[in-house]
């Protein structure tokens, strides 16, 4: 049988395949994986490490600002500039998350905001690099080259889309890696008994610094996309609504699951696309959504799913399936054992 | 006069606004570990409650008393019907769901008054400045660092002279060991919440007058109350009044040096403060 891990893979591949079949604008399903990327990254925070970062934003937005800055100054290919997104996303994330997880919980939550206001405020001061309250406009989007040849081209949404999609899809299969790894056990283990893990001997600050780390990097990478997708990068990709955003996605879409915020990240852009064209106060659906999610559907859409799924075969082994990580569906993992915190 | 001396109290008068912004916040927390990402909405609903009291040409005064009020109701409401279900949630729930609840609040301030802010006007018996020799001050920045050291006093006394302070001060040393000794904890924090929320809103009314109304006043204003709490030390009440002046007078000082800055300088204080007292100025272990 196949395991669940490939399963899910297959199903992630799947949906990016699908995407032209039944969507009219490429721009819109690149930016459906492109904040998947990010709600993944924050998932990686939140549903296997038990930290809620309010913080997401300044990596987005350094993301953006970077690939920004080097393709409209300096003479470096866009992949090295994607590159360079990626590794500022994961020093921005380090040195955030160096003085953040000093703090546990609440105080936690509100240095990663502080830090998220922090950033703004500096992109705001420092128009020479960041274009102030305008950002930076008119980012190239070349096609990949090699000698006068062709080899991806980018011009259309939908050729960029296809570039995005194999990204995405590396980038789900790594973090996929990275969850299943003894290194992602361990974070479900902090996740679940913060003491326990300590008591057992593991650095928790190290750990949770890593995982600061990759999920800044992710983020940072979807920022430069976005910034790549649209030409500008935008002050308004630093503000706390980027890391509201981010963060909102994940939670819709459920915690504790790669795939999960691939779901929420659709539903937050798809149903946005298409409510604000009606009715441009639709955020106030989306914060009641918020609401009903904290207050009873803590699975998010994808706990939705698998109970829908669950009713559908109606077994025993069903409930046992859907035992409350909910990440693997095997049930075969030690640290599920307290089923703490997150649904 | 020196310009470094003007901004010194302005950036008094503005670290008062802070310290009501945020020592509901702290209040609140210190007594049920609940933290309130709603509370800026709270000083946002009072800045546009004003607002909309002075566009039916009602008297400033009247707001003063009326909209802390009005919007601690709104306070008391919302604790009733929504958050107290979920404190027996992991934190995470109670961060999403105020957030969940201040998106919808700051789009209905939207529908009603739109997305472009406005002025409002300073009471007429505070316009103009006062004159003291050499020393020129608008009379209603005289006034807000007066009233709202009136209000620091009062707070200070319910909290350390009354029944329901010695309850809110227990409360947040030991949820459960007040709870044993028989006090309605959730009783007491619903009114709690209510006053704090009421402070937020009374800051708001507050800077109407200086700052104007924006729908999005309220995100900045909860950046800033934390920033607050963080560097006074959570759940203190002398922490938010220490917190809320010094960073009243970093910003004002430093709109002065470096004008873009000014709002900037007000995290690179929290970050220096944090880095040599994790805990706050004047926080305990948490």
């Amino acid at each position: 049988m196949i395991s669940s891990k490939n399963f899910q893979f297959l199903t992630a591949a799947v949906i990016v395949v699908a995407m032209p079949l039944f969507m009219k604008s490429g721009s819109l399903a690149s930016e459906v994986l492109i904040y998947a990327l990010a709600a993944m990254a924050c998932n990686l925070l939140l549903g296997y490490t038990g930290l809620l970062s309010f913080g997401q934003g300044v990596f987005f937005g350094l993301g953006s600002y970077t690939l920004g800055i080097v393709l409209t100054r300096l003479p470096i290919s866009m992949p090295l500039a994607l590159l360079g997104a990626v590794v500022v996303g994961g020093i921005g994330a380090a040195i955030v998350g160096w003085v953040a997880i000093r703090q546990r919980g609440t105080y936690f939550v509100m240095l990663t905001l502080a830090f998220a206001q922090m950033f703004y405020f500096l992109a705001y001061s420092l128009p020479d690099l960041t274009g102030g309250d305008n950002g930076l406009m008119d980012i190239p989007r070349k096609s990949i080259s090699v000698a006068g040849q062709t080899l991806i081209p980018l011009e259309t949404p939908w050729q960029f889309y296809g570039f995005v999609a194999v990204l995405f899809l590396i980038v789900y299969w790594m973090l996929r890696t990275v969850c299943d790894s003894i290194f992602g056990r361990t974070l479900l283990a902090v996740r679940d008994n913060e003491e326990r893990a300590a008591a057992v001997g593991y650095n928790l600050r190290l750990l949770k610094l890593q995982a600061f780390v990759i999920s800044g990097a992710v983020t940072g990478l979807a920022g430069a996309l976005h910034a790549l997708m649209t030409g500008i990068a935008p002050l308004s990709n630093a503000e706390y609504h980027t890391s509201e955003m981010i963060l909102v996605m994940t939670v819709i879409g459920g915690t504790g699951n790669l795939l999960a915020s691939l779901l929420g990240a659709a539903f937050y852009v798809l149903l946005g696309d298409w409510l604000s064209t009606l009715w441009p106060r639709w955020l106030l659906i989306l914060g009641v959504v918020l609401m009903i999610v904290s207050l009873g559907m803590q699975g998010g859409l994808w706990g939705l799913c698998q109970k829908l799924a669950q009713l559908a075969r109606g077994s025993r082994q069903a409930r046992q399936d859907d035992d409350k990580s909910g990440a693997q569906g095997t049930g075969a993992n030690g640290t599920n054992g307290t089923n703490g915190g997150h649904a | 006069m020196s310009i470094y001396l003007l901004q010194t109290i302005n950036g008094i008068g503005i670290g008062m606004l802070y310290f009501l912004l945020a020592v509901g916040l702290s209040i609140v927390f210190g007594l049920l570990r609940f933290v309130n990402f709603a509370h800026g909405t709270f000083y946002l609903l009072g800045a546009y409650f004003c607002y909309q009291m002075a566009q039916w040409g009602m008297s400033f005064w009247l707001s003063l008393v009326v909209v802390p009020l009005a919007v601690g109701a709104v306070g008391w409401v919302t604790e009733k019907l929504i958050l107290r279900h979920v404190y027996s949630k992991p934190h995470e729930f109670h961060i999403l769901i105020t957030v969940g609840f201040a998106l919808v609040i700051q789009e209905v301030v939207i529908m009603i008054w739109g997305p472009l802010g406005d002025s409002v006007a300073v009471p007429e018996t505070l316009n103009g400045v006062v004159m003291w020799g050499s020393f020129i001050y608008p009379k209603y920045r005289l006034f807000v660092i007066g009233f709202t050291a009136v209000l620091a006093v009062i707070i200070w006394w319910v909290l350390e002279g009354t029944r329901l302070g010695s309850v809110v001060r227990a409360g947040s040393e030991s949820t459960e060991m007040v709870s044993l000794l028989g006090m309605n904890v959730f009783g007491i924090f619903s009114l709690v919440f209510a006053l704090g929320v009421g402070l937020a809103a009374l800051a708001g009314v507050l800077a109407a007058p200086i700052r104007g109304v924006s729908p999005f006043m309220g995100v900045e204003a909860l950046g800033v109350a934390f920033v607050v709490v963080v560097v006074g030390g959570l759940g203190s009440f002398s922490g938010a009044l220490v917190g809320g002046l010094l960073i009243g007078i970093v910003q004002s000082l430093m709109s002065t040096i470096w004008p873009p800055g000014a709002s900037l300088m007000i995290y690179v204080a929290m970050a220096a403060v944090l880095l040599l007292r994790p805990n706050g100025l004047l926080g305990r272990q948490v």
